[in-house]
């Protein structure tokens, strides 16, 4: 350890050690100085200035999230002039800001105006004119207002450091600053992957998800329709912290019981659809690497990475699997096998998927998933989405009797849970395709290196003496350092599984906000959130995905086998490169 | 060192080639500013004035030197003497200083700075 | 008529013929004669050349050499081994030929350029730019060439600190010190920076320096790359100076050419490059943070220091950055010495200052003083003073953040204490002469305005609190300023300075605070009185017709708005509430029938 160095902070000496910031120094020592555009996953900013304090000796306040300790530093944190710098700071920001709290979405949960509150900011001094830009509902999944923005710059770093789509940036000077896209395109047109990460660094609502809430609780008062819900493995995981518990309590039951309060008929899972999932991917793996097929083979769950990868990563289509992701064959199971055991008439199924992902709203409405004409998934919300309509449809749901999924699509084994972890796809792939291959049961099926947040994991099995390798990234901007590498070294790896969210889906960009006294994304509670889905997995009995008896009934009723021509038409598709404003294809370069 | 000695030498006699050591050298201000108040169309008379025969006079742009409320400036050096440095020289002046102080030695005072 | 090969001047003056420069004269006549070189030497007499004590003064061109102390006897050997070999009589050449000193010799023009000294800009306005020649002859890149082959990167780095010389581009830094730390940083990549990115509103004396002179930039430059262990210099030039772009372009080929410029430069084992950037003219990308940002390809942002650029600079890499007239003092500190350059200027500021000296002067322009002039030393002596008659309000200087200051502060000497210390900066070199006919509150509105249009819109304090800055000042002009807006503007205009990022919001109110600092009785004018004494704020102004007025309908055929009525050759009135107080009526009215208040 290194030398500790003396500072003072408000007139009392500390020992602390050095290389470190005055706000690292400062929160380990109890004093939680006010910040805003700091967030300690991203670049520092030091763009809000709410975190200044004093240094004794500089000429103006420094800005505590960049500036370092030094020996002998004296600090002032809470001084009446810094105070009121800081005070008429944030109402600078309010200032520029609509008055619209009770109608704003995040009522209650806004930085800002728990930054306002703590600051004491009981009148404008200083109000003016207000920035007027409209809002950008263009796009399926992510609408940016402008209006709300308080240029703390998260978005932009998240979307260009964690994610680098790079699709945001400041544009313009002064006070007509403003976030956006390149040339100002409109979110749709522009190379947004809807990954919804900015929304999850937001501190207002200048991003929001599409809501479709209203949309859904119409449609479920309407009683022609047959109304079929399907919840991702991570949205029970992550769900009770908008009601205020701790993260990683798992409300499966409840949820399965809100949703069916609700007005849902029919309550499955999306983790059926994982084992689904999973037989047609080993499937398809084993194929690829029995007959020298393009390898490596990469995951196709993530929506963001699909779209990521038609627009960044177009020479490696090849190398993705056909499978659609879970949500979409579960929805294209759901209007055809359902629909037939039912005797309905598809159309009047309402299939909606409470996703923690925001990127399915965009993925719902790719016309290439549709099935037989329409569209496979009618609505997709989010965790928070699903989190309010429970509020407001006045369910009580942290008292709610636990209640278990429908057949036939409701059933998951333990492979199923774990999809909503980074590494976890893989892991379920592994346990099926290990069987698949050498007929024998896989015995140790947790795969240790395949777990946890680091930014690329890379783990081997053998297979009846034939090495597999397989790498793990979660978040896009890791998928990019993976894929680079096999973009050089194509042989290096068999197996790819990329998740478009840090953390995977756990971390997805439709999960809870972050409450009080927690940071969005933070890595504590993406661990929680992923341990809830471990010990399910190890709860069951059932954990391989070729175990589950509702599979195993699903394909000799209806699907045949694995890779069937049936399978194909409904559980596969297909990319294609896209060229959205701002992207040159090549050939037009010359 | 030596090198950079050598180097100047040859430099200076380049310079010399052109014509330096004349009796009259005249410098014409071509920076942004003087080029916009005007000194391209001066420096072109001086040059078509050397084009049709003016001789014993070397000519050279500058940079500015400062005077901008005065720009263009041209400056007429002799050796010895404090130069000669007009200012707000328009094509027409341009014309009569090489008529009278460039062929005919008589210096125009009242264009001076 | 064999060609002429020297020059040579004689100081004429009544000091050097005191001190027999006659017979020298004489002697010369007599020596050219006998060695055959009277055709190939022509002699000339020139006024006081100023120096003296060390008379008498003889200087031999081509090349400027400059003899002193001359005797009768020294006169064969200076024909024989300068004017029939070229080889200057090195023990007779006067210690006193500072570089600077050439600029007199071609400028007689005392009034404006007497109390100047010209170190930066010596060569501006002299040599032709666009030949590398003209800068060779004026001994153009010895400093390199002395530099590589008899320093030690550590020996230079310590003469610029012994200049010191401190950073030209606004906060004085020391430049030796960041030489050094530069230098002390490890790692075989660094960049040197060349800030070229002038962005004041009427300054331009990094583009005329760069124009009359590119080659000393460049020099200083290579310097400072053999100094800190660098390869690669960038120059950050913004592309509205087409023409700057273009001399630099040709200068730095004609460095290559000479091999100033490449691998192992002139013959040492140092090799160093110079590229250009342009920027798109942002002025915020003055800031030395956000311009390595925008040399990256990013938005042109700031980020917080510490790191700064010396030790994390350019692509992560240790980062010399220098502004355009400091590099320019490079050369001449290292030819003519750290210590000599330690002796002009003040105790705690070395060496000169180049301004633009602009607005209500009579001698507009580009003017470099030792640092310790004083403001009216500036003013009056070099600038003429005031045209018009107009009596002097106000010295703003340091472009759009600095201060304004009063008469009071006008024998303030220039140095960055002295000016920070009467509330205003040194900047880069921006100074504007106001007269009474100028309005303060509305000059400090312009200002922010400007400031809070170029704020790069990163940090709040910058982008909104200026804003509300500019939104105040533009209702005071309007007269429709409160009590408690100076207030008001005082309160943001300190936190503004104390809590911005970057030095653009860190000086932005400065205009503002100093202005009510200076002239508050304006401000509460406006705001209580609803009056602008200097009659610019025109939603203060009234218009009436006085009974001048004949009648004559000049002033209702002008009006925009027919708020004049009115009879023929009767007395016309202005409707107070159509009025909108363009002032057509006032400038038409021949008979001075139209009073403004």
């Amino acid at each position: 350890m290194e030398k500790l160095i003396t500072i003072y902070i408000n007139g009392r000496e500390y020992k602390v050690e050095p290389n470190q910031t005055i706000m690292q120094a400062a929160d380990k020592l109890g004093f939680h100085i006010p910040r805003l555009c700091y967030h300690p996953k991203l670049s520092i900013e030091g763009a809000c200035r709410v975190c200044i304090v004093e240094v004794e000796g500089a000429k103006s306040y420094v800005a505590s999230c960049a500036y370092p300790v030094n020996e002998g530093m004296k600090i002032h944190t809470n001084t009446q002039e810094l105070r009121r710098a800081r005070r008429d700071i944030v109402e600078l920001l309010v200032d520029n800001h609509p008055m619209d709290c009770h109608t704003c979405e995040r009522d209650g949960n806004c930085e800002l105006q728990r930054l306002a509150a703590s600051m004491g900011i009981r009148a404008r001094h200083f109000e003016g004119e207000r920035k007027q830009y409209g809002v950008d509902v263009s796009g399926d999944s992510v609408i940016r207002n402008p209006d709300k923005c308080i240029l703390c710059g998260r978005c932009v770093r998240m979307c260009s450091e964690i994610q680098q789509v790079h699709n945001l940036t400041q544009a313009h000077r002064g006070f007509n600053t403003v976030v956006m896209p390149a040339y100002n395109m409109p979110m749709a047109e522009s190379v947004c992957t809807a990954c919804g990460q900015c929304i999850n660094v937001c501190p207002t609502a200048a991003f929001l998800e599409k809501n479709y809430t209203q949309d859904l609780f119409e449609k479920l008062n309407d009683p022609n329709l047959i109304k079929v819900a399907q919840f991702a493995p991570s949205v029970r995981a992550a769900i009770g912290e908008a009601f205020g518990l701790e993260p990683g309590s798992n409300m499966e039951g409840q949820l399965v019981a809100a949703l069916r309060k609700l007005g849902f008929d029919y309550v499955f899972d999306t983790q059926f659809s994982a084992d689904l999932t999973i037989m047609e991917e080993a499937t398809e793996f084993l194929e690829r690497v029995q007959n020298k097929g393009k390898l490596p083979m990469i995951t196709s769950c993530s929506s963001a990475w699909m779209k990521c990868l038609e627009q960044f990563y177009p020479d490696l289509i090849d190398n993705v699997s056909t499978c659609k992701s879970p949500m979409s064959m579960q929805s294209a199971v759901t209007k055809t096998y359902f629909a037939q055991k039912l005797g309905v008439d598809p159309k009047k199924i309402l299939s909606v998927a409470a996703m923690c992902c925001t990127a399915k709203k965009y993925e719902a409405a790719r016309p290439e998933l549709n099935v037989e004409g329409m569209r496979a998934t009618d609505i997709v919300v989010t965790t928070r989405e699903i989190a309010w309509m429970i509020k407001s449809a006045g369910i009580d749901f942290l008292n709610l009797k636990p209640e278990e999924q429908d057949h036939p699509l409701g059933m998951s084994s333990g492979a199923g849970v774990i999809f909503g972890t980074t590494g976890g796809v893989m892991e379920a792939a592994i346990r099926t395709a290990y069987e698949l291959y050498t007929g024998q049961t896989l015995v140790d099926i947790e795969v240790e290196d395949l777990r946890g947040l680091k930014g690329v994991k890379e783990g081997k099995v053998l297979m009846d003496g034939q090495e597999i390798r397989v790498a793990v990234a979660h978040g896009l901007g890791n998928a990019c350092k993976l894929l680079d590498t096999v973009r050089k070294d194509p042989g290096r790896y068999h197996f790819i599984e990329i998740m478009g969210c840090p953390g995977g889906c756990v971390g997805g960009g439709g999960q809870p906000y972050a409450g009080v006294n927690s940071i969005p994304l933070d890595e504590g509670a993406l661990r929680k959130r992923a341990q809830a889905l471990y010990d399910e997995d190890r709860s069951k009995t059932i954990r391989r995905s070729h175990d589950n008896p509702d599979i195993q009934k699903l394909y000799k009723e209806f699907l045949q086998r694995p890779g069937s021509h049936v399978a194909h038409e409904l559980l596969h598709t297909h990319y294609k490169q896209k060229f959205p404003k701002g992207i040159v294809p090549k050939s037009s370069l010359q | 060192m030596d090198i950079i000695k050598r180097k100047r030498a040859q430099a200076v006699a380049r310079i010399i080639s052109k014509g330096y050591l004349s009796t009259k050298r005249v410098y014409v201000g071509m920076a942004t500013c003087e080029i916009a108040a005007g000194s391209k169309e001066v420096m072109d008379i001086f040059r078509q004035a050397i084009a049709n025969g003016l001789t014993d006079v070397y000519l050279s742009q500058k940079g500015c030197a400062g005077r901008c409320n005065l720009e263009p400036t041209v400056e007429v050096v002799e050796e010895g003497k404090i130069p000669y440095k007009y200012g707000k020289v328009t094509p027409q002046r341009a014309k009569d200083i090489i008529e009278k102080h460039l062929k005919k030695g008589e210096v125009i005072r009242e264009w001076l700075i | 008529m064999p060609k002429i090969q020297f020059k040579i001047t004689l100081c004429d003056a009544p000091s050097c013929i005191h001190k027999h420069s006659k017979q020298i004269r004489q002697a010369l006549d007599k020596e050219l004669e006998k060695q055959g070189l009277k055709e190939k030497v022509s002699i000339h007499l020139s006024g006081c050349l100023g120096m003296c004590a060390k008379g008498p003064i003889m200087i031999v061109n081509p090349g400027y050499v400059m003899y002193g102390n001359l005797t009768e006897n020294d006169v064969p050997e200076i024909v024989q081994a300068h004017l029939k070999h070229n080889k200057p009589v090195a023990r007779l050449v006067i210690g006193e030929d500072h570089l600077y000193n050439r600029f007199f010799r071609i400028f007689g023009d005392v009034d404006f350029f007497g109390k100047q000294m010209r170190i930066a800009l010596r060569n501006c306005g002299i040599i032709d730019p666009e030949n590398i020649d003209d800068y060779l002859s004026l001994r153009g890149y010895e400093a390199l060439a002395k530099a590589l082959t008899e320093m030690t990167p550590e020996q230079v780095v310590a003469e610029i600190k012994k200049s010191g010389l401190r950073g030209r581009g606004g906060a004085g830094f020391p430049t030796g010190m960041k030489w050094e730390f530069t230098a002390k940083q490890p790692g075989p990549e660094k960049y040197v920076i060349c800030n070229a990115d002038e962005g004041d509103p009427g300054a331009f004396m990094d583009r005329s320096a760069i124009e009359g002179d590119p080659h000393t930039v460049i020099e200083g430059m290579i310097i400072g790359g053999y100094a800190i262990g660098a390869s690669k210099g960038i120059i950050y030039i913004r592309a509205e100076y087409p023409l700057a772009i273009k001399r630099l372009e040709k200068a730095i080929a004609a460095a290559r050419e000479n091999g100033f410029l490449g691998t192992n430069i002139l013959g040492s084992n140092f090799s160093y490059d110079i590229e250009i950037r342009l920027g798109a003219g942002a002025f915020v990308c003055g800031e030395e943070t956000a311009l390595i940002h925008s040399i990256e390809g990013s938005r042109g942002m700031p980020r917080p220091r510490p790191p700064f650029p010396s030790v994390s600079g350019l692509f992560g890499k240790p980062t010399l950055i220098n502004n355009v007239e400091t590099w320019a003092n490079i050369p001449v500190i290292l030819l003519d010495g750290g210590a000599w350059f330690a002796g002009i200027g003040t105790a705690t500021s070395k060496g000169t200052k180049v301004f633009a000296l602009a607005g209500k002067v009579r001698n507009t322009g580009l003017v470099e003083v030792p640092m310790g002039t004083t403001l009216r030393e500036i003013v009056f002596d070099i600038g003429g003073g005031i045209p018009n008659d107009r009596k002097f309000k106000a010295i703003q200087t340091g472009g759009p953040s600095g201060g304004c200051l009063p008469e009071q502060y006008l024998d303030t000497p220039i140095d960055y204490e002295s000016l920070a210390k009467a509330g205003s900066i040194m900047g880069s070199g921006g100074m504007i002469v106001i007269d009474e006919d100028s309005c303060m509150v509305n000059l400090a509105r312009f200002f922010i305005e400007f400031t809070q249009d170029e704020s790069c819109g990163k940090c709040t304090p910058c982008r909104e609190g200026t804003k509300r800055m500019l939104e105040i000042l533009t209702r005071i002009t309007e007269g429709k300023g409160q009590p408690g807006d100076i207030e008001k503007l005082e309160r943001l205009g300190t936190m503004i300075k104390k809590s911005s990022l970057c030095g653009l919001g860190q000086s932005a109110p400065n205009p503002v605070l100093s202005t009510i600092k200076n002239f508050r009785e304006e401000y509460e004018e406006h705001i209580y009185q609803k009056k602008c004494r200097a009659g610019v704020c025109s939603s203060l102004l009234s218009y009436t017709i006085n009974d001048n007025c004949v009648g004559c309908g000049a002033c209702k055929r002008v009006c925009p708005v027919d708020a004049i009525e009115g009879t023929r050759k009767e007395k016309h009135r202005i409707d107070q509430n159509k009025c909108i107080k363009c002032g057509q009526c006032y400038q038409t009215c021949k008979f001075s029938a139209i009073t403004r208040a």
